[in-house]
């Protein structure tokens, strides 16, 4: 009895290991490639390991010149993520300990702004940028659009993570004499600590992947990001695929790491706050 | 069902405090500066261009007027010059293949996988949680791994259905009209799966156990129970994830930019990267912004639909 249900339970890891490694071959695909040199790139059949693994880091980082993108991109993230945490941690807060009509509107507008596409926003917000002189910022437009973008999912997701925070604890430090801010400050802060964290974090893996803001809004290759100087190198006829894959493991291995570790927090921080 | 932060009959030394009307201190003003912070941020840079988007497409917008602001209007000239042209019919048509059907797999295979990993085995959840690897990274690096795969003369896809025996001849996924869009269905389908699947096992979580236990001694089948008992506790569910993958489909661009560029000859083009394409390579400002407009009220009416839906679930 005991060996059978033992012997299912090896089945089902097997099958679900299965799934994983289907689901993440084009992952795979994409850091066997960059370890692939000169022609087994075109070999056919393909190779699945490759025979002289070499990876030319150092070499693709210069000639691609991904310092300067990645540089870029850092910017455009911790910009986004600062006016983000700034402006929307309060408001989540607010919409979480507050019911009324007009928290209610309050909320339902920030709702109705999260499902903006970027890029049929881009039209309006190129236009009146170019004409206020923001496009003289390049990268601070950037940041401006996409803290638009992202700001009511921060607050969707903080909401959530405030709502869990007990009230009485809040209400007893009013008790004593806090006054709401520093109740804010030294209560329901650090208790949602972590919700605020990952939502955090999650602004910033986005922004760190933006695109369409960057593409139509920054002119100059010198302040575009990682993902505009991706595109550039994948025109319709690349064949360095070698070079764009190594450029792309690069690029998102960070992500993928900061994704493994905090794997369980960001599931259930996304569970918790996407569904309310 | 006005739920004040603390009110006075529960809490009376505290009521004493807050007697003073709103203020800072008391907490009511707080609240709405909190809230404002935020509105007035979208106002500024979401609900302003929104506004002035819907200006812009009853005004002739290219690169002469671009700076003026006052530019002349021209009525519904750029709705039925975007309507009139010959792509037009293509493009929506796309649209519409590409949000239904990449709903539908995403959904399909989601809710399979839910399924499959609500059962109980060492490292499900971990396991399960690996997916969303393909949801995080940048869908710029995603639609470039895809179009590598996808690659027509050396892909390690043409290389897998020739080998299997499924085709004979090599697709060209990217370069031929009639297959493109589906490429860009493949890779969307590839990045929405993990949210749906998280989503779906919320639900799926959340459905007690004793309800199978109660059904599975009156001899109900495996089928059965899915079909009479988890499908109709996943209604809300499914549908918040429904309308919910159509918004993030219709939000979808860095794969067709990544991939196809909409082409060839319109053939995997859909209207918000057709706005994009109007405005940023036709300079067709006036148009790109009609476009838009239209397609902002389809996403705005789901996404209405689907906050409703839910306020009623929470108020129920």
């Amino acid at each position: 009895m005991l060996r059978d249900e033992r012997l299912t339970q090896f089945a089902l890891l097997f099958v679900a290991l299965a799934m994983v490694a289907t689901y993440m071959f084009p992952v795979y695909w994409m850091y066997v490639t960059a370890l692939k040199t000169g022609t087994e790139i075109t070999a056919w059949p393909p190779s699945f390991w490759p025979a002289n693994p070499d990876f030319a880091a150092v070499e693709v980082w210069q000639r691609m010149r991904m310092g300067t993108y990645l540089k870029n991109s850092a910017i455009i993230a911790v910009g986004v993520t600062a006016i983000v945490v700034v402006l929307g941690t309060g408001c989540g807060y607010a919409l979480a300990r507050v019911r009324s009509r007009w928290m209610d509107v309050a909320l339902f507008s920030i709702l109705m702004m999260q499902v903006l596409p970027s890029s049929l926003m881009i039209t309006p917000i190129f236009v009146s940028f170019s004409q206020i002189g923001l496009l003289d910022y390049p990268r601070t437009s950037v940041i401006l659009a996409q803290a638009a973008k992202v700001l009511p999912f921060y607050v969707v997701l903080t909401r959530a993570t405030f709502a869990q925070v007990p009230r009485e604890l809040e209400e007893s430090a009013l008790v004593e004499g806090n006054s709401r801010i520093g109740a804010f400050f030294s209560i329901n802060v650090p208790l949602a600590r972590n919700g605020i964290l990952v939502a955090a974090l999650l602004i910033f893996l986005q922004s760190l992947g933006e695109y369409v803001y960057s593409r139509s809004l920054i002119q100059s290759r010198a302040l575009q990001p990682a993902t505009v100087g991706l595109q550039s190198f994948m025109g319709p006829n690349t064949s360095d695929w070698q070079g764009v894959m190594t450029y792309a493991a690069i690029y998102v291995t960070p992500i993928i790491l900061f994704f493994v570790f905090l794997q369980r927090q960001i599931v259930s921080g996304l569970t918790s706050g996407a569904l309310k | 069902m006005t739920v004040p932060l603390s009110t006075t009959d529960s809490m009376p030394t505290v009521g004493t405090i807050r007697a003073s009307g709103p203020s800072f201190r008391d907490g009511r003003g707080l609240d709405r500066v909190l809230v404002w912070l935020t509105l007035g941020f979208l106002v500024a840079f979401s609900a302003l261009p929104l506004v002035y988007n819907v200006v812009m497409s009853f005004q002739s917008v290219d690169l002469f007027t671009i700076a003026s602001f006052d530019r002349p209007f021209v009525g519904l000239d750029n709705y039925k010059a975007v309507l009139s042209q010959r792509a037009t019919g293509t493009i929506v048509r796309n649209t519409a293949v590409f949000v239904g059907l990449s709903v539908a797999l995403q959904l399909t295979i989601g809710f399979g996988l839910a399924l499959y990993f609500q059962q109980r085995f060492p490292g499900s959840t971990w396991l399960r949680g690996l997916f969303l690897a393909g949801w995080i990274m940048p869908g710029l690096v995603v639609g470039g791994v895809w179009s590598w795969i996808l690659a027509g003369d050396f892909g390690v896809m043409n290389w897998a259905l020739q080998a299997t025996g499924i085709t004979s001849d090599k697709i060209f996924w990217l370069s031929d009209p009639s297959i493109a869009l589906y490429s860009v269905i493949i890779a969307n389908v590839w990045v929405g799966v993990p949210f749906n699947m998280i989503l779906l096992s919320v639900g799926l979580a959340a459905i007690p156990d004793d309800v199978y236990e109660a059904a599975e001694m009156d001899g109900a089948g495996r089928i059965w129970r899915f079909l009479t008992i988890t499908l109709p506790l996943m209604r809300a569910q499914l549908g918040a994830v429904i309308s919910l993958g159509i918004i993030f489909t219709l939000q979808q661009f860095d794969l067709f930019a990544a991939l196809t560029q909409g082409g060839p000859s319109n053939g995997s083009n859909v209207m918000q990267y057709w706005s994009w394409e109007l405005s940023f390579q036709h300079y067709r400002i006036g148009q790109g912004a009609a476009v838009s407009v239209l397609m902002i009220l389809v996403v705005i009416c789901v996404a209405a639909i689907y906050v409703r839906s839910t306020r009623h679930e929470h108020a129920a």
